[in-house]
């Protein structure tokens, strides 16, 4: 700081000149007038004047032509249907929370919509299908029209000028991608609303900072808790909001703590809790009520039945499983099937051959495989190694030691030391005649769900049989056994007993029809409680959301989406050569990663720049940089980022809330460029609850319009319309365009639109 | 005019802000004549420092190879790296995930040791003794590099200014590791890994202290960074674990300059000299170091073998003898030619078709793609009957295929046409997937799902003509079936062997993407073009671009290396020791691959302690207390053990237990450092006894070991005894 260059610190007022000894006392400073509270710079009526035109635009273009397409869209096809499983109330599963999906419902419902529809497929008429559609499409639009709203004050609240919140809320108001996706029936106008919402809320707290643990201040602490919960009852991918007010909150710990600010350790664990309660357990609170709405509004059994589990499945009315469900005995003869590869435990007369290929020696006992049809040779009957009575008809249960016996050939089930056909590594399974080798015949049960009840039985509970005596489980995968197996299924002894596809289950007792005797025995609606049905649900929605990498044509990779090097083909029509084709506004997303760049740059520069001791940045300027635009940039980063660490397949749209951010950010670097200095300060220091505060010197700027603030705002918001309405056939999916016109509209050589030819 | 109201204070805090620099100094002096103060007694007791290290090399030797040539066959691993060996000697080109440093050594001690390369390493448990290998002699290079990380753990500890006693203590506790005594004897890449890794670790830390107080540029100061430079060159030539620690030392290097930048007594012009002496050192000597093990790798491996299959056709030409190898050929296509057509997304091989039909959809004959030279991979180029005449443009009446043009491809052998319809593919279950196959409908007039249209996307930029029309290797195209809206795609799923021969799929793909569609023609004839015609071949590649192109395959292979493997486990298994490797077992032996528990909880607990401490001096700090913890050295170990450990949880490989032993090592030179710590206020002979007590710990868990670490004899009741915890699966079975 000593060696700094004149001309940098220009517009530095001296310090002394401002009279720094009177900055200690707030009030003199009052008095003077030199300081004034929030908000400073223009008067609250140009704001809302903005505010209420960016509105109106936002209307228009969200509502425009809001009944075309009256055809099922890209994923209407499953949250239409999801809002009419609600309607109906039978249970369906889905890898999203329920949030967003009982807010449709409820449309739906006022609507006065049954539910009858079922969205088959992309392309299916509305009209003809009696649905209300528009209504449907009212809300996400809606919706989409209030995110305007929270931008432009997002932009206000954080002390930017007229000028700049109006940007930020056209840029995004005239973007494609929003407008598309929005207006439609998905999740993601919600999504978005929230998540705006949420930094809100934050931003309003963060400001109140001064005014701790007043009632304002406990407001919007809590607002804040609810809507970032609200967010993630919509998708899982508000927790990536969550990671942002997390970040946020311990930083601001962090400064409290520290030990210049004057804390103590009682007051800072004041802070500490007050953050834990409104934002960690009351957010639970919230996420788990929908949780139980959705179970209280699901109580009918339907077509998520079967991804759950049997216990679960019990307590939906008019259950199927319930109906197929048989106890297990001693004595009954059974069909094993292993649910990962589908097919049923088998054995034959065939042997295993003396040497394989590749030289190794088998037992050459009985053949085990896994065939894709039952047949006689799937037939296993379970004998005790207890006593049981003979009168009465013993359960087999949980961790009882059985055999199987083959019934067809009259052999035992074996598995030994010995390397199996395909893997080396893990024991042949074979069969063995009676009363040989008793010890190595035995096997314990292992059910998956014992907690619930630990009678074996059929279609309820899956089991591991485990081998008493070298501790491996009978397993199967997808590998088929050479021309002497009949090419059928490898079957062998697996020797990491933990993996989840060691699970067979039993489908068939032999003789029995279980339809016929559960018809006779009424089976009551069992109970459940809500806190095991939220986690069992909530296990599987992730791992179900893992497993979404089925390849899909118009998935891309995190890296391409900022450039918008692919589009998404929603929907199309041949007669009228209309197509939706879900694209951001080039204009403003290459302008917004430029944004990012900037900011980085500058950041970088100035870090590097204060490392030698000079000071480019104004302070005020500086703080406003690092605090609000930091804000917008970690919440783009959080929003982007975690997408690279994925294995699901991932598509375009899944970019859309960084791409909201990333406006706020373009926002915040257009005000660091063109609008000279900052509305300083933002947050109010009059009425602050603690003394200590007083200390504490606002650092004050005003901002100043000049002409080129306007022209570069125009340029920028000319380039965003031209753009909008150069893709707004794509966005809108009318008029129709000629093969001429597509070709045109590939702005890019990789989008695939359809019609190109 | 302009108008600000604008106030700033001066923040007090850093007036008084005192030069970091000038206080670590002095701590660290301090540190230093307390711990000098200590080890005086000790060094009485054992004379002098060069003597320490030698009794500690000599007895690790003495640990490593006992019983080097027990037992007498292959085990785990030493059926790849003993392999690569005899490729190496046998000079056939291979392909293998890791760099070539760490093999070309292996093959280099068994060449000198008289291998001759006859033995293929083929499977665990082939005998060593009766097929005649050395493997003695490798297995003792490996052992002794193996061994020389303990000095050498020991100089490093010493070096970061710690006692002799924990200088001691983690020197044991590293050569009584039962994981890196099996591991470190056997022909394996990770004892070499493991010596450059540690030999980093030791030049660096010598270099930082020549760093240390600003008196830079001189000899030995460059001679420390160089040598730094060197073997971390050296680390990532072995493996690609190396990479990590590259970070290692990277992490701190970055600190370091921005320690230096910030200290404005320090000329611009100085820091750049800094911030250029490091970056040569540290990373162009690196990148060349590596590179000329690949100039070596190629120069040895001058001749086709087993790993042709995995490259380019380009690069497939460069080695001699090779099979692939291909003449040269005509460059112009025209009607009638008859033709090899490559896929290029795939290393699958030539358009293939042979009097084998399909078992499912249309039941038509099979079109695969085969990697190898055959009669059944020509191709005629035909006219559709209705297509558009054009006039004769070439020499000899014939006429040029040209981008756009819709063609046929007949079968030269069968007289079949290349077709597709709307059927399911064999394997591809996707809708936009369509059956590709060959057939003859009498019809052929109308027969348009035999018409492909070329489209042609990629040309030489030296030849202009390839871009409008069909040149051999110059022009890379699509073929666009003419009815339905798919191109002409292949992708690395086998058909089955019974009725498929394992060759490779091959469909029509609608919405394609480019890179798997995209096709060339290598080889081609034409009855009507004379001998005088100009010729093509590929592109002799230079250096740069082999050594680009393995380092990509390298890195493909190596992450589709995701088959489970019954021994694999994730990284959050390793610091707890929960299970091991079983490397070998015959007749009642058995090597199996598990730490010496001793050694990893203790070192796990020294991390864990190590960050609780860590993290309460930055609160303590916060709250205005300072100074309760800093040690550089500490912070420098951890910095390896993170960087040699996180890494691996992004990897979706399967990986094994002694991916950790890098980070090992680390963890234990951490724990000597806690063991400082904790013991600062002892006396030196109370320290002595608590080190003796520590060791007799260590070496007791190692005894209990011996029999699976060396593949000794071993009872039933005391190895199942020896099944501390329930998830080590070692075999009891005699």
């Amino acid at each position: 700081m000593t060696s700094s260059d004149p001309k940098l610190r220009r517009r530095r007022v001296d310090p002394m000149d401002a009279g720094s000894s009177s900055l200690t006392d707030i009030g003199e400073e009052k008095k003077k007038g030199s300081w004034r509270g929030v908000p400073s710079g223009p008067s609250p009526i140009g704001h809302r004047t903005a505010l209420a035109i960016v509105t109106l635009l936002g209307c228009i273009t969200t509502f425009y032509k809001i009944w075309h397409p009256a055809e099922v869209v890209f994923d209407e096809v499953h949250f239409g249907k999801f809002a009419g499983f609600y309607l109906k109330r039978t249970y369906f599963f889905d890898v999203h929370p329920p949030l967003a999906k009982m807010m449709l419902a409820a449309a739906g419902y006022l609507l006065g919509y049954d539910g009858h529809f079922d969205f088959g497929t992309i392309g299916d008429n509305y009209i003809e299908n009696n649905v209300p559609y528009v209504g449907l499409r009212m809300l996400p639009a809606t919706m989409n029209v209030l995110c305007i709203v929270l931008i432009y004050n997002i932009m206000r609240e954080s002390g930017y000028t007229v000028l700049t919140c109006s940007l930020s809320a056209a840029m995004y108001l005239l973007d494609n991608s929003a407008v598309a996706q929005n207006r439609l029936i998905m999740l993601d106008s919600m999504l978005v609303f929230y998540m705006l919402s949420t930094v809100y809320c934050y931003i309003r707290f963060r400001k109140l900072r001064y005014q701790e643990f007043t009632r304002g201040w406990w407001f919007w602490l809590i607002a804040t808790g609810v809507t970032m919960a609200m967010t993630v009852s919509v998708k899982m991918v508000g927790l990536f909001v969550v990671t942002t007010i997390g970040i946020c909150v311990l930083v601001d710990l962090w400064g409290l703590l520290d030990i210049k600010r004057g804390l103590t350790m009682k007051e800072f664990m004041r802070h500490f809790n007050a953050r834990a309660l409104a934002l960690i357990i009351i957010p639970t609170c919230v996420y788990l009520f929908w949780f139980y709405v959705h179970f209280a509004i699901l109580d009918q059994s339907g077509p998520g039945d079967t991804f759950m589990s049997s216990a679960f499945q019990e307590t939906l009315k008019n259950s199927a499983i319930k109906m197929k469900s048989l106890d297990i005995h001693y004595g009954d003869e059974i069909i094993l099937h292993h649910p990962g590869t589908e097919v049923y435990l088998h054995s034959h007369t065939l042997k295993y051959p003396l040497r394989y290929d590749d030289g190794r020696i088998s037992s050459q006992g009985q053949q085990v495989t896994g065939v894709k049809e039952a047949d006689d040779n799937c037939y296993w009957r379970v004998k005790a190694t207890k006593d049981i009575s003979k009168d009465k008809r013993t359960p087999v249960r949980h961790n009882d030691i059985i055999q199987l016996e083959h019934v067809a050939t009259g052999t035992n089930l074996l598995t030994h030391d010995v390397a199996s056909p395909l893997l080396a590594t893990n024991e042949e399974v074979t069969t063995m005649e009676q009363g040989k080798r008793y010890n190595e015949t035995l096997f314990k049960v292992v059910l998956d769900d014992h907690n619930n009840g630990n009678i074996w039985s059929t279609h309820m509970k899956s089991v591991k049989l485990m081998h008493v005596d070298t501790k491996v489980a009978i397993w199967t995968r997808d590998k088929v056994l050479p021309e002497w197996g009949l090419g059928q299924q490898d079957v062998n002894g697996n020797k990491n007993t933990q993996d989840r596809s060691n699970f067979w289950m039993a489908t068939e007792i032999k003789g029995l029809n279980a339809t016929e005797i559960n018809m006779n025995k009424k089976k009551e609606i069992k109970k459940m409680s809500f806190i095991m049905k939220f986690f069992e649900l909530q296990g599987r929605m992730l791992r179900h959301n893992s497993g979404l990498t089925k390849p899909h044509p118009y998935q891309s990779t995190p890296i391409t989406w900022p450039f918008l090097i692919r589009g998404i083909s929603y929907w199309s029509k041949n007669d009228t050569r209309e197509q939706i084709y879900m694209t951001g506004n080039v204009f403003g997303w290459w302008l917004s990663i430029g944004g990012v760049a900037v900011y980085a740059g500058v950041m970088l520069a100035d870090t590097l720049a204060r490392r030698r001791g000079v000071e480019p940045i104004d302070e005020p300027l500086r703080n406003r940089f690092i605090s609000s635009a930091g804000l917008f940039l970690i919440l783009w980063l959080t929003h982007y980022i975690p997408f690279f660490a994925m294995g699901r397949s991932l598509f375009l749209h899944h970019y859309l809330p960084a791409a909201t951010c990333n406006y706020l950010l373009l926002g915040a670097v257009f005000q660091f460029m063109f609008i000279d200095g900052i509305d300083s300060p933002v947050s109010p220091l009059e009425g602050t609850t603690n003394t200590k505060y007083r200390r504490f010197h606002p650092l004050m700027m005003v901002a100043t319009l000049s002409k080129y603030s306007y022209l570069a705002a125009f340029l920028i918001l000319l380039g965003q319309l031209g753009m909008f309405l150069f893709l707004s056939p794509l966005t809108y999916g009318t008029p129709g365009m000629t093969v001429q016109q597509v070709l045109q509209h590939k702005i890019l050589s990789t989008w695939d639109l359809q019609f190109a030819k | 005019m302009r108008q600000r109201r604008f106030a700033w204070s001066r923040s007090p805090s850093r007036s008084n802000r005192l030069d970091p620099l000038y206080l670590d100094d002095k701590i660290w002096k301090a540190e230093q004549q307390q711990k000098r103060r200590l080890s005086t007694n000790i060094k009485s007791f054992i004379k002098s420092e060069p003597a320490i290290v030698l009794y500690l090399t000599l007895w690790s030797f003495y640990i490593r190879l006992w019983k080097i040539w027990q037992p007498g066959s292959v085990v785990f691993d030493e059926v790849h790296f003993g392999g690569f060996a005899s490729k190496y000697i046998n000079t056939g080109f291979f392909m293998d995930v890791h760099p070539p440093l760490a093999k070309m050594l292996i093959a280099l001690v068994a060449k000198l040791a008289g291998f001759d390369g006859a033995f293929d390493f083929k499977e665990i448990g082939l005998d060593y003794e009766d097929a005649n290998v050395p493997y003695v002699a490798i297995r003792t290079f490996c052992a002794v590099l193996g061994a020389l990380t303990i000095p050498m753990a020991y100089l490093t500890m010493k070096k970061t200014g710690h006692s002799t006693m924990s200088g001691l203590l983690v020197a044991l506790m590293i050569c009584y590791e039962n994981g890196l005594i099996t591991n470190n004897r056997l022909i394996l890449l990770d004892p070499i890994l493991l010596f450059f890794t540690s030999a980093t670790t030791l030049t660096w830390v010598n270099f930082c202290d020549k760093d240390k107080n600003y008196k830079p540029f001189n000899l030995q100061w460059y001679f420390w960074l160089a040598m730094t430079g060197l073997n971390m060159g050296l680390t990532a030539s072995c493996k690609w674990v190396g990479l990590f620690t590259i970070a290692t030392i990277g992490l701190p290097t970055i600190k370091r300059l921005w320690d230096i930048w910030g200290n404005t007594d320090i000329s611009k012009l100085k820091f750049m000299h800094h911030f250029f002496a490091r970056s040569l050192c540290l990373i162009v000597l690196p990148i060349a170091v590596y590179m000329a093990m690949f100039v070596i790798h190629f120069h040895s491996l001058p001749n086709t073998g087993e790993g042709d299959s995995f490259m380019s056709p380009e690069f497939q030409q460069s080695l001699a003898g090779s099979n692939s190898h291909m003449s040269d050929t005509p460059l112009d296509i025209a009607y009638g030619s008859r033709v090899w057509v490559r896929h290029e997304g795939t290393r699958g091989g030539y358009l293939h078709s042979h009097p084998h039909e399909y078992l499912t959809g249309s039941g038509q004959q099979q079109i695969t793609l085969y990697p190898h030279k055959d009669d059944n991979n020509w191709w005629i180029i035909e006219k559709p009957r209705n297509a558009r005449r054009r006039r004769p443009d070439g020499p000899g009446g014939i006429e040029y295929v040209r981008d756009g043009d819709r063609i046929r491809l007949v079968h030269a052998l069968s007289s079949k046409r290349l077709r597709s319809h709307d059927e399911q593919p064999p394997l591809a279950n996707d809708e936009y997937h369509k059956e590709v196959s060959a057939h003859n409908d009498e019809d052929s007039r109308n027969d348009r799902e035999s018409d492909w249209i070329v489209d042609i996307v990629a040309h030489n930029e030296n030849d202009v003509d390839s871009k409008y029309r069909l040149r051999a290797i110059h022009s890379r195209f699509r073929l666009r079936h003419s009815t339905q809206r798919c191109a002409l795609f292949s992708h690395e799923k086998k058909l089955p062997e019974d009725w498929g021969f394992g060759q490779q799929e091959v469909t029509c793909m609608q919405n394609s993407k480019l890179p798997k569609t995209i096709w060339y023609i290598e080889a081609n004839q034409h009855s009507r073009l004379g001998k005088d015609v100009e010729m093509v071949n590929y592109n002799h590649p230079n250096f740069l671009a082999k050594f680009l192109e393995l380092n990509k395959i390298m890195w493909d292979v190596n992450k589709g290396l995701t088959a489970s493997h019954p021994y694999d486990s994730r990284p959050q298994a390793w610091p707890f020791l929960q299970r091991g490797i079983s490397f070998w077992g015959k007749d009642g032996r058995h090597i199996y691959l598990l730490g010496n528990p001793a050694v990893f909880w203790s070192s796990t607990f020294a991390v864990v302690g190590y960050i609780l401490v860590a993290f309460l001096t930055v609160l303590m700090e916060k709250r205005g207390i300072f100074d309760l913890y800093n040690e550089s050295a500490a912070r420098f170990f951890i910095t390896g053990w993170c960087a040699h450990y996180f890494p691996f949880y992004l990897m979706s490989r399967q990986l094994f237990l002694h991916h950790y032993m890098p980070a090992l090592y680390y963890a234990v030179l951490l724990f000597g450092s806690m063991f400082d710590l904790i013991t600062i206020w002892l006396t030196s002979r109370k320290k002595m006894m608590l080190v003796i007590m520590a060791s007799y710990c260590v070496i007791y868990a190692y005894r209990n070991f011996i029999p699976i670490t060396y593949g000794e004899p071993w009872s039933q009741i005391s190895c199942e005894n020896a099944k501390w915890t329930r998830t080590w699966d070692f075999d009891c079975v005699q």
